[in-house]
């Protein structure tokens, strides 16, 4: 209901959702709105223009009218008019590129597209060591950040509505696309090109912070993992460590050092599970660890299904404590 | 210009002699929108690409081609609307069954295009001027 | 060449003087002609119907199969809505959901919209031209038969859960890297019917420039001619880019050539380029045949002659030309410079003006005429609503910061499926009820037509103006399902419930085409008042085509010439009679249509379906890596062809036949050779086509090395130099031994003539040799480097055994009677061919020789 609600009012910006162009909540976003509210607006009086003309000489008033302003309408309407109008059109455009595409003026990322997941790495101002944060994207409000894309096996594209414009990942190649977020919030991104099996599930929280809080969280992240503090979650480790998790995945400050999965050093705190599939309850991790093959097609990590149910809670009690 | 006449030998090679002039009207406006967009293209590629010369020349030089490229078609635009000769004849539609109404149908072909390909050019050197470098 | 063969001169009077066609025809010789002329086209009866080539019949099979793979296509649509009406849906899987997108998007550009053109155009522009048939009515049954075997081929593919999955687009390294054999069977079974395609585009045009009607000038054409001209040079230019694509994909899956593989040099970019010079101008392709069909009815609505002629055939031919300058705008997203990405976006708007003129010439005639509205005039009113909703939302997306936001996302299928619906499914409905009484001699009901068309035009909105929305709330293309709370749910299960309602409105329309028609009444001969040659048509049917071929002044005749139909009727205009039994159509001049020629025109025979059975042998049996069937399913094919063309082309006529009576007191020739001739432009079109696939191939070349820091890659071994000079000069040698074989047997020097065939044959041969060895250094799999020079080199090599074949034709034909000194149409069509083989041979010797070496020293 609320969902037909919002075909009624699309823009109403409560309605519009966390993934929406509509609601832009960055600078980049915010001009694209504009253009595109104006151009809606152009041509919703364009179709009238054009199919009114229709109807009325064919309906309304169907008679010979003289050949000289039928050679005017055509000489005017089909290409004074339009030469005009869309020529005021492409320099508006062509003006607003390179405002879209701006160096970065703060924070550096580089974030690789797996299937189906996101490798992100915060390069820190003061060149120290990469922050290897997987499956989110923090950005600090009000700089410009740069982020450097590629991917290792096929092509995605990096998409943030509500914050601006997509950029492809290529393997092999990086490209580059800049954001400055204005509104602290937390926002959808998603794969936007055909990647596989598994597309639909390629998505991510971004997360926009006050600048403070973004470094105080970035410092965090660069710290290594926290042992487990519960019985059960030690229980969960010598699991994790026991079925040769770690092959795959990273904890920092533990032997598990794989890099084909995400890094899970600090997948405690993270908004979402699985690149935006799950949420990050308790029940969740267990579900992901038992049925990660239904929940996301083809994906490469196997089911656990072998594991009992306590063993799951354990599994799950270790990694919800990685915060 | 011939008018009406027997069936001859060789009939395609005596009419193609006869209106290469104009053919090559009709063909060479859009022709030289389509060189002039594919040396932009293939030019700015090669200088953000692959380095071979800066791209501030680059821009200035296409610049000047644009101009000589919208020289081009203005004069094949002004033969074109020589030929299809509205002035003197009157006649906008050229719907005849006479070797001149064929005539002055492809002066009027080639004129139209002329104007199409010289927005066409003009549009396409909008981002020369507007937009810098290799972002 | 001043020479002029007099005795083989057209003679007589033309044009016509009023007084000969005023003169009536005596019944009874009249009666005599009738009946010779409808046994020489008489169509085969019982199962031998089916070797029917007439583009009557052909067309129909060709148009039903085309709608058959459409309303399939369809069915995977609904399947597609289904599953994505509500959230987290489990109807079909992920894998499932991929095989229906590519294929739904597959079938609807490759078996739906592009044949639909070329079968409706076989079908109704003889008829606009007053032909009695197409210039190569087998060429036209083996496109159809082959567009058959490919098309139940790939779309069948879905029935064994086998289909690619990697979208219409089949982006490497997603695609080349697919298991199965999904992906190989959209490549070579698409490439097989892109080349029936060129095909039937090569017959369009060839019949447009030289079967018109005595008269027909160029100003005169029928507007929906001059769409077929340039949409088949579309055709010519857009599809070889996209062929040449698919050799270089399929070397990479079959033989790991690293094309499109960024770990060994190669780069996935290269395939979208060539994928979207194709796919850009494929949009046009589709839309101006539409338009074509709205250019014939709104005149005959408006009940006047077009207002702006002129101005539609320049949007015609600019829209072809400028529509080849928007590619990138599918790729504004992939990170080329700012100022690239805006000379598309330039482009793209640029191509609006002409698109306009368009739009504005057909308002523009509504004006100036007195409007009598139909139900055709209805579906082209839909088409106009839904088409200009597509436009400006083209617009939008044309600016390329706006499609940053939006692009893969249901904005842009919401955009797309505007632009098609409007842009060609109306447009075709509309040719449907419009010329639906030439083709089957009965009116479609009204009242069902209107049913169909408010349930479709509704449906279709209802579908996809919300998915606008839908993509602007931030939903990506091609997901198999999606998660709910985003506001998605509502819009897209409005989409799929009305998606529906357009199924519903084409069961109607289907069921109005295919319902028993056996009680209702003929339908009128010009059930429209229309005032072009098409509706000069029988009724009865007759599969004469016309019963004489009128001599044209204007371009509206049947509305210019109260005579006209009178005088068709009673055979008094050209080739009244079939005195030898044979079938026939007239050649005239390209721009003036003057008679030149009585050719002769194939009857029905099973040599298309033997070569399309082969052919689409040679092309599927690699899907399954059996390249041994393959390859003798290639030399069959190959085999069968020639056999085709021997026995029924160029065939020199006897003495006493070489002129011949056309009617009016003119004398024809029945044979032609050179430009004169149908084939030597049907080769001359075709050549274009082939040059522009090797153009694309030797375009990759230098893209590499544009956008490869270290191509050719430091210490990489070369192509042989004294190889590829031994193949430069053996191929030079081979085009002036067959340059020298035409002079000489042209001055009735057989012999010499003869011995140059040969050596030429040889001369070729040995620059096969000089390439081969020129490549042998190289490990193609090792890098894209090597690849390239290596894929450049079977190009030109499969070429030349296609000249020495050629070469050895000529000899066989000169040695048999078939080519004479005079007759000699299949040397100068060959010649043709080894202009075009022997500038590719010499361009693709300078890429392997010496473009390494300048690059190597040039690059910094």
């Amino acid at each position: 209901m609320t969902a037909l609600a919002c075909a009624a009012l699309p823009w109403l910006a409560g309605c519009a959702g966390r993934q929406s162009a509509l609601a832009p909540a960055g600078e980049d976003a915010a001009a694209l709105h504009t253009l595109f509210i104006v151009m809606l607006a152009g041509a919703v009086v364009l179709f009238v223009l054009m199919n009114g003309l229709f109807f009325y000489l064919t309906r309304i008033n169907p008679v010979a009218l003289p050949l000289r302003h039928a050679r005017l309408l055509m000489a005017v309407g089909g290409i004074l008019f339009p030469t005009i109008v869309v020529g005021t059109l492409l320099v508006w455009g062509l003006s607003l590129l390179p405002d879209q595409r701006r160096p970065g003026d703060g924070l550096r990322l580089h974030v690789t597209g797996e299937q189906w997941w996101w490798r992100v790495e915060y390069q820190p101002a003061d060149g120290g060591p990469p922050v290897v944060s997987p499956n989110e994207i923090r950005l600090p409000a009000g700089q410009r950040a740069e982020l450097a894309l590629t991917s290792s096996h096929v092509i995605h594209s990096l998409w943030i509505p509500a914050l601006g414009g997509k950029m492809d990942m290529f393997p092999g190649r990086e490209t580059v696309m800049s954001l400055r977020p204005t509104e602290p919030g937390s926002y959808r991104g998603q794969c936007a090109e055909f990647c596989g099996a598994s597309h639909a599930w390629m998505a991510f929280e971004a997360v926009v912070m006050e600048p403070a809080a973004f470094e105080a969280w970035l410092a965090a992240e660069a710290r290594d993992a926290r042992a487990p503090a519960t019985p059960e979650a030690r229980r969960g480790a010598d699991i994790f460590a026991r079925e040769g998790c770690g092959a795959c995945h990273a904890v920092r400050g533990t032997d598990a050092q794989g890099s084909l999965g995400p890094d899970l050093t600090h997948v405690g705190s993270r908004q979402s599970l699985g690149a935006g599939r799950l949420g990050t309850g308790l029940e969740d991790f267990a579900t992901w660890i038992a049925h990660v093959d239904a929940l996301k097609p083809e994906v490469e990590m196997p089911a656990y299904d072998h594991l009992s149910e306590p063993e799951r809670r354990a599994l799950a009690a270790y990694l919800k404590g990685l915060e | 210009m011939s008018e009406e006449h027997a069936p001859r030998p060789e009939e395609d090679r005596r009419e193609f002699a006869e209106e290469t002039e104009s053919l090559w009207r009709v063909t060479f406006a859009p022709a030289l929108w389509a060189l002039h967009f594919l040396a932009c293209y293939g030019l700015v590629s090669l200088a953000c690409a692959r380095g071979l010369f800066p791209i501030g020349a680059t821009r200035a030089g296409l610049v000047g081609l644009t101009l000589l490229v919208l020289a081009g078609i203005a004069w094949l635009g002004w033969r074109g609307f020589r030929q299809w000769d509205v002035h003197s004849t009157g006649r906008r539609a050229n719907p005849g069954g006479h070797a001149e109404d064929r005539h002055q149908f492809l002066g009027h072909a080639a004129f139209l295009l002329a104007i199409i390909s010289f927005i066409g050019v003009i549009f396409v050197s909008l981002p020369l001027i507007m937009l810098e470098g290799c972002r | 060449m001043t020479k002029e063969p007099s005795d083989t001169a057209p003679r007589g009077p033309f044009p016509p003087e009023e007084a000969m066609l005023a003169e009536p025809v005596p019944p009874e010789l009249d009666a005599a002609r009738t009946a010779r002329l409808r046994a020489a086209w008489k169509a085969p009866t019982g199962w031998r119907y089916w070797s029917a080539v007439n583009n009557t019949e052909v067309g129909k099979w060709y148009s039903l199969t085309a709608l058959f793979f459409m309303l399939c296509a369809g069915v995977m649509a609904l399947i597609i809505r289904l599953q994505l009406a509500v959230p987290e849906n489990e109807l079909v899987s992920s894998d499932r959901f991929s095989q229906l997108f590519t294929l739904h998007g597959s079938a609807m550009m490759f078996l739906f919209a592009v044949p639909m053109f070329e079968a409706i155009s076989i079908l109704i522009l003889p008829g606009m031209l007053g032909a009695r048939d197409m210039p190569f009515p087998r060429l036209s049954a083996f496109g159809y038969w082959c567009f058959l075997i490919g098309g139940v081929f790939v779309i069948g593919s879905i029935l064994f859960d086998a289909a690619p999955t990697s979208g219409w687009f089949m982006y490497p390294p997603l695609a080349t890297q697919a298991e199965g054999p999904g992906s190989d069977i959209w490549l070579l079974g698409l490439s097989f019917i892109e080349v029936a395609s060129i095909a039937a585009a090569v017959e369009l045009i060839v019949g447009t420039l030289k079967c018109r009607p005595p008269g027909m000038r160029v100003n005169l054409m029928p507007l929906y001619a001059w769409y077929v001209m340039v949409v088949g040079g579309m055709i010519l230019f857009a599809f070889p880019p996209l062929i040449a694509g698919d050799f270089l994909f399929e070397l990479e899956r079959s033989f790991d050539w690293p094309f499109f593989d960024p770990t060994r040099g190669g780069d996935p970019m290269l395939w979208q380029h060539l994928f979207w010079i194709f796919g850009h101008p494929e949009v046009y392709i589709i839309f101006l045949p539409s338009i074509a069909i709205a250019a014939m009815i709104i005149p005959t609505a408006a009940r006047r002659p077009i207002v702006g002629y002129s101005w539609i055939v320049l949007s015609a031919v600019g829209t072809g030309f400028l529509s080849f300058g928007l590619w990138v705008h599918h790729m504004f997203t992939t990170g080329l410079p700012n100022i690239s990405l805006g000379f598309f976006s330039a482009a793209s708007e640029a191509v609006v003006i002409p698109t306009g003129v368009q739009l504005f010439a057909f308002l523009a005639t509504l004006m100036a005429g007195r409007v009598k509205m139909s139900l055709p005039m209805l579906w082209i009113a839909g088409a106009l609503a839904i088409f200009t909703t597509g436009g400006l939302t083209g617009l939008m997306l044309a600016i390329a910061p706006f499609d940053f936001q939006v692009h893969d996302t249901y904005f842009v299928v919401a955009h797309l499926h505007y632009t098609l619906f409007g842009g060609m499914i109306f447009p075709v409905m509309a040719g449907v009820y419009y010329f639906y009484p030439f083709i089957a001699k009965k009116l479609l009901s009204e009242r069902l037509g209107r049913w169909a068309f408010w349930l479709i035009f509704t449906g279709f909105n209802v579908t996809f103006l919300p998915m606008h929305l839908t993509g602007l709330l931030g939903m990506p293309r091609r997901v198999y399902t999606y998660p709910t709370g985003l506001g998605w749910d509502g819009l897209n299960l409005v989409s799929s419930l009305a998606a529906f309602v357009i199924a519903a409105g084409f069961a109607v329309f289907v069921w109005d085409l295919v319902r028993p028609k056996g009680g209702q009444p003929l339908a009128p001969r010009n059930p429209w008042d229309a005032g072009t040659l098409e509706w000069t048509h029988d009724v009865p049917e007759e599969t004469w085509g016309v019963r004489s071929i009128p001599h044209v002044t204007s371009r509206y005749p049947l509305w210019d010439d109260p005579a006209l139909l009178a005088r068709i009727d009673a055979g008094r205009y050209y080739l009244p009679d079939a005195e030898t039994g044979r079938r026939e159509t007239l050649i005239t001049s390209v721009i003036d249509a003057e008679p030149m020629q009585i050719q002769r025109v194939t009857g029905p025979s099973w040599i298309p379906h033997v070569a399309a059975g082969f052919t689409g042998g040679a092309f599927i049996f690699p899907t399954f890596h059996l390249y041994w069937p393959a390859i003798l399913c290639g030399i069959c094919a190959v085999s069968a062809i020639l056999w085709w063309l021997w026995r029924d082309t160029a065939r020199p006529p006897a003495p006493e036949d070489e002129m011949r009576d056309a009617g009016l007191g003119l004398r024809l020739p029945t044979y032609a050779a050179g430009p004169s001739s149908a084939g030597w432009w049907a080769m001359w079109i075709t050549m274009f086509g082939d040059a522009t696939a090797f153009s694309s191939v030797i375009f990759g070349f230098f893209f590499y090395w544009t956008a490869q820091p270290d191509f050719p890659p430091p210490g990489a071994a070369h192509a042989d130099g004294t190889g590829t000079a031994l193949a430069a000069l053996a191929f030079a040698a081979a085009w002036g031994l067959a340059r020298a074989a035409q002079r000489l047997n042209r001055g009735g020097r057989r012999e010499p003539a003869r011995l140059a065939l040969g050596a030429g044959a040889v001369a070729a041969a040995a620059g096969i040799g000089g390439l081969l060895l020129a490549v042998a250094p190289l490990s193609p799999s090792s890098h894209v480097y090597p690849a390239i020079l290596c894929a450049i080199a079977v190009w030109i090599i499969a070429h030349a055994g296609l000249g020495i074949v050629m070469l050895l034709y000529c000899l066989a034909g000169s040695l048999a009677g078939k080519l004479t000194p005079r007759h000699d149409a299949d040397l100068q069509n060959v010649m043709l061919f080894w202009h075009f083989l022997a500038a590719s041979a010499l361009v693709a010797c300078a890429v392997l020789g010496l473009a390494p070496g300048l690059m190597t020293g040039g690059a910094p």
